[in-house]
């Protein structure tokens, strides 16, 4: 049971990043229109944010129980925050950006870094964990990390999917925003959860 | 022998081509934004865009006569005449092959008519493929359509909105929130002009969006071709919507439209707004556009000619 809790959660988490990254498109675009250049620096925020969480998630995985427990509450409440923010505040924080910005290139990069990077960084790091969590109930760690990595990219798979063609079609993007924050917060509860036996042992 | 084989194999294309009437072409290109294919035969030049598995006709030229408007919807463009019947200064998003731009400057030498193109590879192609030639009078920028509205503060007489990307319009310049930043760019009595695919569920929530900006809307449909030119304004009064109050089509005709431009038909043109279908269309803001999903479903737009 515990274990199947976890691949659902390693699965939404999954669906989070890359739906995220939909949403985060629909955002840009009324400002930044919908060209090359906005995907091209998108993709590369969100790609930037799954290497920095990754690896920040693996040496959180190496510390003793109290500081992963720490590890693990700061990047729920980070991703939790900024989440909350970009679902209060992203438009305005657009139309600053772009109003004080004028370059293109550059309000386009605050506005990528600055909005949507925290929050998948702070996703992110979950994944090294949860392969800690899998080796640390027996698991070989390369089969650990293949189930975790696998399991995750079918989430993202699903995310794109699910985002494109049923929720953008229906819900505006300010409702969907709403919707992350809460499905994110009963997820990495859900995960914390789970994670708190592999850091007390 | 070998050698002769070889020979004649490299040779056989350049055989080939030379059994092509000289001066016809096709060429394609992936460029950053579309997919598209520039074909000549005989006088016209097409310029298409790949879409969904067909090719979408974006722009054609007549290289002996570069003023004929050859797509038919670049003729309902011409019914903002009867709102705004002195365009001085126009913008337009969305270049193709520049079918629209000839007669117009040749009308109007004096006015000015900008346009903003995303794609720089269309500009190529315009200028190198199909004859049309950017002038102090009719410059081109490269650049998103609504950045240019957004960043660019002049105002403008007509502003028309013909850009498609592969058969579809981006999302973003379909939405409320985008109208209300043409509608600011425009004169008092400025148009804003809109070139609307009827076919499919986004035409009538296209129409709810534009209504939503603008009090006044007027509608040409290209017959039988599945275009509706929208010609909106932001004032209320003098009404816009009795064509009794439009100047005529004689009185707006110029000797150069002889045998290119009929206003008397396009006049003709002007039709009803689809009401009934309207009804349960949804308006398209920049928080809920779901534009694609809205093209990809068919319209029966029978009831617009009710």
């Amino acid at each position: 049971m515990t274990l199947f809790a976890f691949h659902v959660v390693v699965i939404v988490l999954g669906i989070l990043s890359m739906g995220f990254q939909l949403l985060a498109s629909r955002l840009l675009n009324p400002h930044f229109g919908s060209s090359i250049i906005v995907w091209a620096w998108l993709i590369s925020t969100f790609l930037a944010a799954f290497s920095i969480g990754s690896m920040v998630g693996g040496w959180i995985s190496n510390l003793g129980p109290v500081g992963r427990r720490r590890g693990q509450l700061i990047g729920t409440g980070t991703a939790l925050v900024t989440l909350a923010i970009t679902a209060l505040a992203a438009k305005p924080l657009l139309n600053l950006i772009e109003e004080h910005i004028t370059d293109p290139s550059w309000s386009l990069f605050v506005s990528c870094v600055g909005i949507f990077f925290l929050p998948v960084t702070a996703l992110s790091t979950f994944g090294p964990q949860c392969v800690q969590f899998l080796a640390g109930r027996g698991t070989p760690p390369g089969k650990a990390s293949g189930v975790v990595y696998g399991v995750s990219t079918l989430g993202n798979i699903a995310g794109v999917m699910l985002t494109a063609f049923v929720l953008i079609p229906h819900l505006p993007v300010s409702t969907l925003l709403y919707l992350w924050l809460g499905v994110a917060a009963v997820s990495l509860a859900a995960l914390v959860v789970l994670l708190r036996p592999a850091s007390a042992s | 022998m070998n050698t002769f084989r070889l020979l004649s194999l490299l040779l056989l294309p350049l055989a080939v081509s030379a059994a092509v009437p000289a001066g016809d072409f096709v060429e394609s290109h992936d460029t950053t934004y579309n997919s598209l294919t520039v074909e000549r035969r005989g006088n016209l030049v097409e310029m298409r865009a790949r879409a969904r598995g067909s090719e979408a006709l974006e722009s054609a030229i007549d290289l002996n006569d570069p003023l004929r408007l050859v797509v038919h919807y670049t003729r309902s463009l011409y019914g903002a005449l009867f709102i705004q019947p002195q365009p001085k200064r126009v913008l337009m998003i969305g270049l193709g092959g520049a079918g629209f731009h000839r007669l117009f400057a040749a009308s109007y030498p004096d006015s000015l008519l900008h346009t903003v193109e995303l794609d720089a590879k269309v500009l190529e192609l315009c200028e190198r493929r199909m004859g049309f030639t950017p002038t102090a009078k009719t410059p081109v920028t490269i650049m998103d359509g609504r950045m240019f509205v957004k960043r660019n503060k002049e105002q403008w007489d007509w502003l028309i909105l013909d850009a498609f990307r592969g058969g579809f319009v981006p999302p973003h310049l379909k939405t409320e929130e985008f109208y209300r930043e043409c509608a600011a760019r425009l004169t008092d009595r400025g148009v804003f002009v809109s070139n609307l695919h009827a076919t499919s569920q986004l035409y009538f929530s296209d129409l709810k969006t534009i209504r939503a900006v603008f009090p006044q809307v007027v509608l040409f449909e290209t017959l039988g071709r599945g275009n509706v030119i929208a010609v909106a304004v932001k004032y209320k009064d003098p009404i816009i919507t009795d064509p009794a109050k439009w100047p005529t089509a004689e009185a707006l005709t110029l000797p150069i439209h002889a045998g290119r431009l009929d206003l008397k038909e396009v006049r003709n043109e002007l039709t009803l707004f689809p009401s009934d279908r309207m009804k349960t269309a949804r308006v398209l803001t920049d928080d809920f556009a779901p534009v694609e999903f809205l093209d990809t479903l068919k319209a029966n737009n029978t009831d617009a000619k009710k």
